[in-house]
């Protein structure tokens, strides 16, 4: 029988290297040896996925390593979960995130929902060519803190504005952060349309999401 | 001594030869179609990608309404995925095509019908430039442009699944795959130099460092396009949106004419780094100048442009459609202006 620290060390190896299969035995191992699954997830699984994060930033991963590894990420929580013990301690911030209007490219969009969701975010994912109006609407109903939008052309990403502008006509600009990010998205043309933050990458925009986050808990003036 | 025609200058900026002719050229070789000229020319979007006349009406407003010295087909990316059986989102008068489903579950299903350039909307787009030639002659360059084999992929396999793939499957399979559609845009161009084209324009946006690494770009991208550069036999612009600085070097030995940049990348750094080896076409940025600037703001950025080398004057990326006109038009009265001395 492998001892917790093989178990643990496996199982983060089989995610950085985005082996899925790996990944499955090794988080059939950890239930066999009675490791705390939850822990397994949130915190290892986390903390192998802020390698690959790391990894990204340095250019030594690129977007299929990061799916790859998502994959095997995944593999390793359909086996875990139904052994998890959930923490109900802390509320995790609410982010709402989604591809514009008249936009399909949503890799992007993706990579950010898998960092976001690995450092313990509540994200609820809208998918792509999402309506500014919808988008608007998801923000209010689930009092999200933390709205993400993504466009990868040129030809779509004036629809982040649009939203913005939606957000400060019903008066709830103050209420929610917005972060952009997308190929052509400067961060210039990010704070002149009004957002918050443009993060570099997809790792990036997990810092900043925390900074958000706690900027608008702190401010907190304005709450849903 | 006669004018020189703008097809004949567009010829030798975009093979690099921009001394030898009397200025610079603004042929765009990438989208140019902006609702003031479908509302000028009384041929919108979604209708005109599918109607030849108002596709010829559409693609002559980039020279009648904007003066862009050159005409460029088909208007969007889905004309490859479409004739390969996806289902097309239409879109509307300021939103291009996209596709929605795609058709192959695995590398192995690919299958590219021999006809294939007798399928979906290719014919449509070499009738209309055929027209085009006929109508206004030898006087103006058309440029025939093709969806790379990158993208075509993303769209015929899904862009994760054959993202994973080039990690998960063996190199050669994934090469392989791109070298069929390789061969489908081969058999366009071939047909689209038939119907008089000049200019070949392979859009591969999804090609971008933003998602692959320079490595893969060089062992499975860089094979496919020199394959297409052999046998096209037509100068030939690659355009890949978003960051390709470490693409550069590949870049230049693809036996392409001319590099578009996007926005991200600094002509004159692309031009330090490639040489003599392949022209940089592009350098007004789309957004930051055309689409939010103003005429002033956009003739800087031309003027930046042509400063820092680029070979041929054209917008960084795809226009967007509200762009508005008086701004496209600014970039073409700075390229009419700019005479070599």
């Amino acid at each position: 029988m492998a001892t917790k620290e093989e178990i643990v060390n496996g199982f983060m190896k089989a995610i950085v290297d985005g082996d899925e299969e790996a990944s499955a035995k090794w988080a059939k191992e950890a239930v066999a040896a009675g490791l705390d699954a939850y822990e397994m997830v949130t915190k290892h699984g986390g903390d192998a996925m802020t390698i690959v994060n790391q990894k990204y930033e340095k250019k030594e991963y690129f977007v299929p390593e990061v799916l790859c590894a998502a994959n095997a990420l995944n593999a390793g929580v359909d086996i875990l979960s139904p052994h998890m013990k959930a923490d109900k301690t802390s509320v995790p911030a609410t982010v709402v995130l989604a591809v514009v209007e008249g936009d399909i490219h949503d890799i992007g969009k993706n990579l950010v929902k898998i960092m976001l969701s690995a450092a313990g975010f509540r994200v609820i994912d809208m998918g792509k060519d999402v309506p500014s109006a919808a988008l608007v609407e998801k923000v209010k109903e689930t009092k999200a803190d933390v709205l993400g939008m993504s466009a990868l052309m040129s030809t779509t990403m004036p629809r982040m504005k649009n939203v913005i502008d939606m957000l400060k006509d019903q008066g709830i600009r103050g209420k929610v952060k917005v972060i952009v990010g997308g190929g052509p998205v400067t961060k210039d043309w990010a704070l002149s349309i009004g957002a918050d933050d443009r993060p570099h990458d997809a790792s990036a925009a997990v810092g900043a999401t925390k900074g958000l986050v706690e900027k608008l808990r702190a401010e907190r003036g304005e709450t849903w | 001594m006669a004018e020189m025609t703008p097809r004949k200058r567009a010829l030798l900026c975009v093979t690099g030869n921009k001394r030898r002719a009397d200025r610079i050229s603004c042929m765009d070789t990438l989208t140019t179609c902006t609702v003031d000229q479908m509302n000028a020319v009384k041929a919108p979007f979604p209708e005109a990608n599918r109607d030849p006349e108002l596709a010829f009406k559409l693609a002559a407003a980039a020279w009648e309404v904007i003066g862009l010295e050159g005409f460029k087909l088909p208007f969007d990316l889905c004309v490859e995925a479409e004739a390969l059986g996806c289902k097309i989102n239409w879109g509307r008068i300021d939103r291009h095509p996209s596709v929605e489903t795609h058709v192959f579950n695995d590398l192995k299903d690919l299958k590219i019908p021999d006809d294939i350039v007798e399928r979906g909307r290719f014919p449509l787009k070499h009738d209309v430039e055929l027209r085009l030639r006929k109508e206004y002659g030898d006087y103006l360059p058309i440029v025939n442009q093709v969806t790379g084999p990158f993208t075509v992929a993303g769209h015929i396999f899904g862009i994760e699944k054959f993202c994973i793939w080039t990690k998960k499957r063996p190199l050669a399979d994934v090469r392989e795959a791109l070298m069929q559609i390789s061969e489908m845009n081969i058999a366009d161009c071939k047909k689209a130099l038939k119907s008089g084209t000049d200019v070949v324009c392979i859009a591969d946006p999804s090609a971008t460092s933003d998602i692959l690494s320079p490595t893969f770009f060089k062992e499975a991208m860089l094979p496919v396009y020199q394959n297409m550069a052999k046998k096209i036999g037509a100068p030939i612009v690659l355009h890949i949106c978003g960051n390709t600085s470490s693409y550069l070097p590949f870049i230049a030995d693809t036996g392409f004419d001319a590099f578009s940049v996007d926005a991200q990348v600094d002509p004159g750094f692309a031009k330090a780094i490639v040489g003599d080896k392949i022209a940089i076409v592009g350098g007004v940025p789309t957004i930051t100048a055309l689409l939010f600037g103003t005429p002033q703001k956009v003739k800087e950025a031309a003027i930046d442009a042509i400063k820092k080398g680029v070979d041929v004057l054209m917008p960084s990326c795809g226009i967007p459609p509200r762009t508005p006109t008086e701004n496209f038009k600014a970039m073409v009265d700075v390229a009419r202006c700019m005479v070599y001395v």
